[in-house]
């Protein structure tokens, strides 16, 4: 369960991304955050992930409030959710398979599961016949597959992704929105953040939208 | 224990992946550090020789008194009696011309030389063994002794035996000093190739962040890349310090046997050698623990 329980984020300079947001995502729920750009979507997802730490109220992610989290608690944490990012965040100096790996290398699994577990991810995100490609050489809808593939390797309990479409073509989107329904579908809790009207329409799942910070009625 | 275990394994990997991955800028970096530990080991193995020389030379002082020609026995041990009623003088020992005259034949092979002489050139002489060092103590004896009848000479050699000793004693603080001056060079060596290391490992930090990774696990391979390049530069110093010293020693030896000694110049020792490798192999990872501390001390983006 992830719970939002007035939370405000204020930044050093004084502007407020979040003012005061009470959410409460239940285990196995899917859930889109819309809203303008500036709205507060992806400062939501950073509190979600402990990225960054709310300046007020608290963010309460499988039970445990990440704002009091200390480092090595924070690593745990993120080991156990999968996180997508708008701009991939992959690895130019490794292949697809090397990428999807990474974090099983962090949570110390063995050489023979590594294998077994990245091939299952890169199957699951159509790039199995891929896995010695570098990042590169992908289009932007494999790339973003493959930082799917990366945040699933774990086999997460919630899946959380900032802006997975924002950079892709409508047929490519579909695509991956489909595989965040199909994650849903076996009992991932997933949060993410879009404003892709018709995609919201295509997951058919909650949707919270926020405006300047403030949950819109 | 086996995830631990496999942790260390995989970071030992990417170390030596890293090394191999740069091999002209590891090699640089190995040598400049090399050359660093270098110096003060070469220093501290040409200081320790010249200490093991002069640890041969007697530096306790001595007091030779030479008496003049002319002396009689009777006068002789008028002034034995007179030597060890002084105050300050732990021993007298009384060399006379004639075993002086014998003694030079035997040590300086000047028989020959010495054989067409009329006469014993030599005087009688007293070697007195005072009971201080101290430079005010031996002037006034010497005053003292000067000053007592029949006596011609008086030699205190030893003056440049203490030099000698007070010169090891300020080579052996030279070199600590040093060495502490080149350890210091070699943490921030170590440092800053670390620290470009990190610079272009960038993104793979951030991302090994966000995507779970402790500081501890990203630490990790960079201390052993730090270590490694620490083992390996002491390596190298060994090695060099170790072949210059053979390099010159037989030059040496031959200088010394020309002095009469057979005194032979000493390479680093294998347990100096191991010292010097674990040292340089603990500098290289401390270079790295400051540098990759002081990284990830920033905020994740």
């Amino acid at each position: 369960m992830i719970a939002f329980s007035n939370t405000v984020k204020r930044y050093p300079s004084g502007f407020e991304a979040l003012k005061g947001v009470t959410i409460e995502i239940a285990t196995g729920e899917m859930v889109a955050v819309s809203g303008h750009s500036g709205a507060g979507k992806s400062t939501l997802l950073r509190l979600a992930a402990g990225i960054e730490r709310a300046s007020q109220g608290s963010v309460m992610v499988n039970g445990q409030n990440v704002g009091q989290l200390k480092e090595a608690g924070l690593a745990v944490l993120r080991r156990n959710l999968g996180l997508v990012f708008q701009d991939h965040k992959l690895l130019f100096d490794r292949n697809a398979y090397e990428n999807v790996a990474l974090p099983l290398a962090i949570a110390a699994f063995p050489r023979a599961e590594v294998g077994k577990r990245v091939r299952a991810a890169l199957d699951k995100v159509g790039l199995l016949n891929r896995e010695r490609s570098n990042p590169v050489a992908l289009s932007g809808g494999e790339q973003q597959r493959l930082c799917i593939a990366r945040a699933i390797v774990n086999r997460p309990s919630i899946l959380i992704a900032d802006e997975p479409t924002g950079n892709l073509d409508q047929d490519y989107a579909a695509t991956i929105l489909d595989l965040f329904k199909s994650f849903n579908q076996v009992g991932v809790t997933v949060l993410l953040s879009t404003h892709d009207d018709a995609g919201i329409t295509r997951l058919n799942c909650r949707r919270v939208t926020l405006d300047q910070g403030r949950l819109a009625p | 224990m086996n995830a631990w275990l496999t942790t260390h394994i995989q970071a030992c990997e990417r170390a030596l992946r890293r090394l191999r991955a740069q091999p002209l800028g590891s090699l640089l970096s190995v040598l400049v550090i090399g050359i660093a530990i270098t110096l003060p080991l070469g220093l501290y193995t040409l200081f320790a020789n010249v200490a093991a020389v002069a640890s041969r030379v007697n530096t306790d002082p001595n007091i030779n008194v030479y008496l003049a020609l002319n002396a009689s026995d009777a006068e002789v041990r008028e002034l034995e009696k007179r030597l060890r009623q002084l105050a300050n003088i732990s021993r007298v020992q009384f060399v006379s011309r004639e075993s002086a005259l014998a003694d030079m034949k035997r040590v300086a092979n000047l028989a020959d030389l010495l054989a067409g002489l009329e006469s014993n050139p030599l005087p009688h002489a007293f070697t007195l063994r005072p009971s201080s060092a101290d430079p005010a103590l031996l002037a006034t004896l010497r005053s003292e002794i000067a000053a007592l009848p029949k006596v011609e000479h008086v030699v205190m050699d030893f003056a440049w035996a203490q030099k000698l000793k007070r010169f090891a004693t300020f080579a052996e603080r030279l070199v600590l000093l040093l060495g502490i001056i080149l350890a210091a060079t070699v943490v921030f060596v170590t440092g800053n190739t670390i620290r470009l290391q990190m610079l272009t490992q960038k993104d793979e930090i951030e991302v090994s962040q966000l995507i779970g990774a402790t500081r501890r696990f990203i630490r990790r391979p960079f201390l052993y890349f730090g270590a490694l390049q620490g083992l390996l530069a002491g390596c190298v110093a060994v090695a060099a310090v170790s072949a210059v010293t053979l390099w010159a020693g037989n030059e040496v030896q031959a200088l010394m046997v020309s002095y009469g000694s057979d005194y032979a110049m000493n390479s680093p020792s294998p347990g100096q050698a191991l010292v010097v490798i674990a040292l340089s192999t603990l500098l290289g990872w401390s270079g790295s623990f400051i540098s990759v501390s002081m990284y990830l001390h920033r905020p994740v983006r």
